[in-house]
């Protein structure tokens, strides 16, 4: 077994290096030893490449349990709980970032580079993760392919997501107070004043003699400057005089600072926090002139960008990427885009237009090459970059040439994160198969093609419009699985007897009632739960009354009693949205059950809201 | 530490690892002084347990140590003075069941006359829950606590070690449950042989099936005629006759002539298997599935009815045997864990409740619900076990010795056998009071290695195993009169320490394994630790969901105003999101959960001005009794922020609060009528707290601290009631 396991793995490793020393694959690997001058590296690559391909390699999918992953019979909504779900179980191991262009029609130059990560509290604030989850199967064969994971682990880079930035800040105190975002909440009282008197004359007191000292300087004054300095708290920083006052809570804080807008403007405040958070003091630094204020103000921001970038880490490429505004290539879209908005943006959002506006802001055009492969013809659904690479391989004659014209590029027998330079090469030669010119204009208002625009930021695994545009010629064929229905018509259905084959269940189902007379399939999601579609409209509702009626007679009767189930499909929206993950599905939409009798309420609510959803809820039972 | 060098160190060593099998044993390559330890994976691992059962047969006690990728799952699974000893339990349920071992240190101890000194023999076995029998085994998933892995690495932990070549296993129960699929299985079994499964599924409408079977049909009466006609010329040797394709290669199958098919895709091997059934008496299509060879498609040629009918139980038996010795192969590294439990032998472990309950879990079966029922099953299969901080602590003489060092593992290892961690060269100079002890790896024994090893487990478990050898010693068990056959276990001087685990450690609830009771600690410096003022849990609120601004103080003082300056005796953030408060009588909890219901369902002015209103703002505020909260923690989910958690654990909170208030409204036989209205309700808390409120303000004025605001805003509430 071992041994077996050995050869398997030094095959792998065999195929993979013949494969790297013919051809010129070869990517940049990034770690934290050379992170900040890849930055660099990569900050003009990205400005001049028209396209960017993304990859990532994480520590799990919903893959072993089927129905965890994206069904055919998902809508846009529950297609998209379910990627955001295993969007934030696993963590990022890998990052494949690929600045491409397309300089002809079967040429490209390309800058792969690809970052190892690793969530590392580097802050000791629990972020960027508390703890995640892992799946042995997928880190198995992570191993396979020679992932190395002590480089990960040891030499990862961190990161924090946009939001986890400004939380760190404020937990650090870094963040620069604004007085804008301090409104004034209460008018003043008499305490207030009384405060502010108080400390007014404090600091002009401190500024009169800071002022003085300044002008002349006798032996004698500097010890007793240095002797009110230690009374007085004053103190020095970055060369300059300040003044620490103590607070004991935000209502003091903002009284100081809106009194310091009444002093000439050569007093610049910083609050100073404690670690909770709240503010500890206030410290009021006095510049020599208002230059010298400006001067020290950017030096202020030069140092927080520089804690920022290390907080920041990894993102710091995302955002390059965000910044330029280069339409970003990946293979399945909804997982890597619910991947990158779950760990570099902002936790994800639980409707999906608040997703897809939220995503569009930082990522305004993303491309998904699975629909460029549907339209190339490929019904079949594949599953990795590399298969669709060599489907394509043999299946379509397009050279195309590859030019990685950095001298540089460290090459160390690694061959991790290949996939985003495969699928800027997939999709190089895909553009080329179907005719579509890739090549960005120089000026103008850099649009893609008019096909290309049609692909960008579609989010529905199985999106019609694109399915029918590809199923033209091949209808004739496909007609008896291109039928779409409306999820309205399906029903879920548990509880049979263990063993059964969607056959035998089929049979036994137009054997217990006058409904399924009609026309209708069965189909098994797992082993546990079959889903009915009724192609006769209305039927699927006939057919839930009757299982929740009292008049079950016959055949139905019996199967009920065996423990036969029913549930309409808004029970399975239901368990997606609560998240009722169970390893069966049965179990899940029982639960779901229970949750949606005690609460009618929250339901009704939901509905409202759901109605336009209903373009979406149209299924192509192809897929099914 | 420079990261350059390190990557080298990994990538040589990752390279090594990928492109020799034969390493067998890695015992520190590269330089000789280092801390001699055996380190096991899948290449050596069945020669090591052979080494192994030999040394731990003849040890006195086996030390272990665990390493995991995580403790606590979410911040607020951390241990809390405010953990009953059950919650406490179901924490370390909680992360036994979800984070994986990825190494497991094992240290046989062995007293040996003749040199008046331990030897012990480290292993270090590297382990991870590959999935090796499909659909049974370790769970496919498991957590990893970031900070636990980056410990991992500031060791050098080899993680590529532990996922390329950890030691896979199969608990007791996934074993049970393996053989038992495979014995209902058993019966049916004629479907993997001969039966054809499901032929009607596959029409051989095909024009392409049709001339293929045609094909294969030929092919198999030529065959057939041939060894007929073979067996009628005896003697005479036909061998001219070789498939080209070699598809078909001639073979005997338990001394019948057979054909090994090759090469043939499912839905031909089908066919063929249709083709046989339907055109061929005595042949007949077989499965086979052997130790050596695997998976195996023949046809076999057989004289009668009889023989086909021996033969098929032949081939049915074997199939069984070859499927039982994968699932013997799948149990893996629990091997170890049956040779230490069959023994019977004394194991010690460091503060080991945890590293106890991920060795039930991982190895026995999922953790029962309660500590007692954990407590009764764990000592049924390890009778004997010894924990080292317990032998710390709970003796005066070495809590004295303990006091000015810290706590952890290495510390008390300098501090209890100075002379083995300091690595000294010169053993004879080493003081009779201390133990010594000798490392013995691959039969070469050593004394002395430099200091500071590895974290790993392996050196974990020799540690521990010399601090108990130390810490017997100075105890006064005398090794020397000790015969190496009786048990250490019943020796009069341990046994009051034996089987007895810290349930917590922060809290200092002891448990005894024997009996499953809660042995009160009595040492000294504990009491002393104790910061709070007594917990009464039944007195206790946990409140969770309130505008994130609100600290624990101001939690305090919006009760306070409630109820009386003395009604909260504290009050505890579990995270930013949840607090407990202890109330000072029961009664309380319940009046204080009536309160905020019925605050929640009147919108008139009472519930806006009442100074329950800032903690209830956002509407999204819960409370509930510690029943609740022990509830939530017994959840398998697991989200980091404990309002989240709490949600989705009870998602119809609301409810739950109701069913809360009818029953302990119940058991104080209060009027129904409170339930009835609103104005009830509004009527019977101007009663309930207007002295309340009086207290306050007298109390506030007494101290002279309320601002004037907080004066004027009270008046208001109590004008308006």
């Amino acid at each position: 077994m071992a041994s077996l396991f050995q050869l398997l793995l030094l095959n792998q490793k065999r195929s993979l290096c013949t494969k790297v020393s013919t051809s010129k694959w070869k990517v940049k690997q990034v770690t934290t030893s050379n992170f900040n001058e890849s930055l660099e590296e990569i900050k003009t690559h990205i400005s001049s490449s028209d396209f960017i391909a993304i990859s990532m390699e994480k520590t799990g999918s919903s893959s072993t349990t089927p129905w965890h992953r994206v069904q055919p019979f998902d809508t846009a909504e529950t297609a998209y709980l379910k990627a955001s779900q295993s969007a934030q179980r696993f963590q990022l191991l890998q990052f494949a970032v690929c600045p491409f262009s397309v300089t002809d029609s079967n040429n490209f130059v390309a800058h792969p580079y690809n970052f190892l990560l690793f969530p590392r509290d580097e802050l000791k604030l629990g972020m960027p993760a508390y703890s995640f989850l892992c799946q042995t199967s997928q880190l198995a064969s992570m191993a396979r392919q020679g992932f190395d994971f002590n480089a990960c682990i040891y030499e990862g880079i961190s990161y924090l997501s946009r939001a986890q930035e400004s939380v760190a800040k404020i937990r650090l105190g870094t963040g620069s107070p604004s007085l804008a975002a301090m409104k004034s909440s209460s008018p003043p009282t008499v305490a207030d004043t009384v405060f502010v008197e108080r400390i007014r004359s404090r600091i002009k007191h401190w500024r009169n003699t800071c002022k003085n000292s300044g002008a002349k300087t006798s032996k004698d004054e500097e010890i007793i400057n240095s002797i009110r300095n230690i009374v007085l708290g004053n103190d020095q920083f970055k060369s300059r005089p300040c003044l620490n006052i103590d607070v004991c809570s935000e209502r003091q804080v903002q009284l100081i600072l809106q009194m310091i807008v009444d002093f000439q403007d050569d007093f610049l405040p910083l609050v100073i926090p404690t670690k909770s958070g709240t503010t500890q003091a206030v410290r009021i630094v006095l510049a020599n002139s208002r230059e010298d204020k400006e001067l020290l103000e950017r030096e202020l921001h030069s140092i927080e960008e520089e804690e920022g970038k290390k907080i920041r880490g990894f993102r710091e490429v995302i955002d390059l990427i965000s910044a330029s505004q280069k339409p970003v290539i990946s293979h399945n879209c909804i997982n890597d885009c619910t991947l990158v908005h779950s760990k570099f943006i902002a936790p994800l959002p639980s409707e999906i237009d608040d997703f897809v506006s939220s995503l569009c802001k930082s990522f305004p055009k993303v491309l998904d090459v699975s629909y460029l492969m549907k339209k190339s013809g490929t019904m079949k659904k594949v599953a990795n970059i590399r298969n669709a690479l060599s489907y394509v391989n043999t299946h379509f004659f397009a050279p195309v040439d590859m030019e990685i014209p950095d001298q540089d590029t460290e090459y160390k027998g690694n061959v991790d994160g290949l996939d985003a330079l495969r699928l800027s090469y997939l999709f190089t030669k895909l553009c080329s198969i179907l005719k579509i010119s890739p090549i960005v204009p120089e000026f103008g208002d850099r649009r893609l093609a008019s096909e290309l625009e049609d692909f960008t930021n579609v989010f529905h695994p199985c999106s019609d419009d694109i399915q029918e545009s590809s199923c033209n010629e091949d209808v004739s064929v496909w007609t008896n699985n291109t039928r779409k229905i409306n999820c309205e018509h399906l029903v879920f259905l548990w509880g049979f007897k263990f063993g059964m084959t969607a056959g035998m269940l089929k049979s036994a189902l137009r054997a217990s009632h006058d409904i399924f007379s009609g026309e209708f399939d069965v189909r098994f999601v797992d082993k546990s739960c079959a889903i009915v579609v009724f192609w006769q409209p209305g039927l699927s509702r006939d057919f839930i009354n009757v299982m929740n009626g009292d008049g079950i007679s016959g055949g139905l009767k019996e199967l009920v009693s065996d423990g036969l189930r029913v549930t309409c499909y808004e029970t399975y929206r239901t368990m997606c949205r609560l998240g009722l993950w169970e390893m069966d599905l049965a179990e899940s939409l029982e639960k779901a059950l229970e949750c949606s009798l005690s609460d009618k309420e929250i339901n009704c609510e939901r509905k409202s809201s759901e109605i336009h959803w209903c373009n979406d809820n149209v299924i192509n039972f192809a897929d099914l | 530490m420079k990261p350059r060098k390190l990557h080298s160190s990994i990538l040589s060593r990752a390279l090594s690892r990928a492109l020799s099998s034969s390493t067998a044993t890695t015992t520190s390559p590269q330089c000789g002084s280092a801390f001699p330890l055996k380190t096991v994976t899948v290449a050596n691992f069945e020669p090591s347990l052979t080494e192994l059962r030999h040394h731990v047969r003849s040890s006195d006690f086996v030390a272990i140590d665990l390493e995991m990728t995580g403790v606590t799952s979410s911040p607020w699974r951390d241990s809390f003075e405010f953990d009953r000893s059950d919650v406490r339990y179901l924490k370390v349920r909680d992360s036994a069941s979800r984070f994986a071992v990825v190494q497991f240190g094992v240290c046989p101890f062995r007293w040996d006359h003749s040199i008046q000194s331990f030897v012990a023999y480290p292993y270090n076995f590297f382990v991870f829950p590959r999935q090796e029998l499909a659909g049974f085994g370790p769970c496919n998933e498991f957590l990893c606590q970031t900070t636990s892995m980056d410990f991992l690495a500031r060791y050098q932990f080899d993680f590529n070690a532990c996922i390329h070549e950890g030691i896979s296993y199969l608990s007791r129960e996934q074993e049970r449950e393996a053989i038992r699929s495979l014995n209902s299985t058993h019966d049916s079994e004629w479907s993997d042989i001969s039966k054809l499964n499901d032929v009607r599924d596959a029409p051989s409408v095909n024009m392409a099936d049709i001339l293929f079977t045609a094909r294969m049909k030929d092919k198999f009466s030529e065959w057939r005629d041939g060894l007929l006609q073979e067996q009628n010329q005896s003697g005479q040797i036909q061998g001219t006759r070789k498939d080209s394709k070699q598809q078909f290669q001639e073979m005997f199958f338990k001394t019948h002539p057979a054909l090994k098919l090759d090469g043939f895709t499912s839905r031909q091997l089908k066919l063929i298997q249709l083709v046989v059934k339907k055109h061929f008496k005595d042949l007949s299509y077989f499965n086979v599935n052997n130790e050596v060879s695997g998976s195996q498609q023949i046809v076999v040629y057989t004289d009668s009815e009889d023989e086909l009918n021996l033969l098929l139980k032949e081939v049915k038996e074997e199939n069984h045997r070859a499927k039982e010795a994968k699932i013997q192969s799948a149990v893996g590294f629990r091997h170890v864990i049956d040779l230490l439990s069959s023994e019977q032998k004394l194991i010690v472990g460091h503060n080991c409740f945890l590293d106890i309950a991920h060795v039930y879990s991982k190895f026995i079966g999922p953790l029962p619900g309660t500590p007692e029922e954990f407590v009764a099953s764990v000592n049924k299969c390890f009778p004997h076990i010894a924990d080292t901080k317990i032998l710390m602590n709970t003796n005066f003489m070495l809590q004295e010795r303990m006091k000015k060092s810290k706590k952890s593992l290495a510390a008390a290892f300098t501090m209890f056998c100075p002379q083995i961690a300091g690595g000294s060269k010169s053993t004879e100079l080493v003081s009779p009071s201390h133990v010594k002890v000798n490392v013995e790896v691959d039969d070469s024994r050593s004394s002395s290695w430099n200091p500071g090893g590895k974290h790993e487990a392996g050196y974990d478990a020799f540690m521990t195993g010399c601090i108990f050898a130390q810490l017997c010693n100075d105890l006064g068990v005398d090794f020397k009169l000790h015969e190496s056959s009786k048990q250490l276990a019943f020796n009069e001087k341990l046994r009051k320490y034996i089987n007895h685990l810290y349930l917590s450690w922060m809290h200092g609830d002891i448990i005894d394994l024997n009996t499953g009771d809660k042995v009160a600690n009595s040492t000294p410096s504990y009491n002393l630790k104790r910061r709070y003022p007594k917990i009464m849990f039944e007195n206790i609120v946990i409140i969770w969901g309130f505008p994130s601004n609100i600290k624990a103080g101001e939690v305090r003082e919006c009760i306070s105003k409630a109820f009386g300056l003395t009604a909260i005796v504290s009050v505890y953030h579990l995270d930013a999101t949840a607090v407990f408060v202890q109330f000072s009588k029961t009664e309380l909890v319940s009046d204080f959960l009536l309160l905020k219901e019925s605050l929640e369902r009147s919108n008139g002015p009472i519930s806006v001005l009442h100074p329950l209103a800032k903690l209830l703002e956002g509407g999204n505020t819960c409370a509930a009794n510690y029943d609740t909260y022990k509830e939530i923690c017994g959840s398998p989910l697991s989200e980091t922020l404990f309002a989240d958690q709490a949600n989705k654990v009870s998602m119809k909170w609301k409810t739950k609060l109701i069913e809360n208030k009818i029953s302990l409204s119940s058991e104080e036989h209060e009027s129904s009528c409170l339930h009835d209205n609103a104005n009830d309700v509004a009527l019977n808390l101007v009663e309930k707290i207007k002295p309340n409120k009086i207290d306050q303000l007298r109390n506030d004025q007494s101290r002279g601290q309320a601002s004037p605001s907080e004066i004027e805003e009270s008046c208001v509430a109590e004008a308006n009631l």
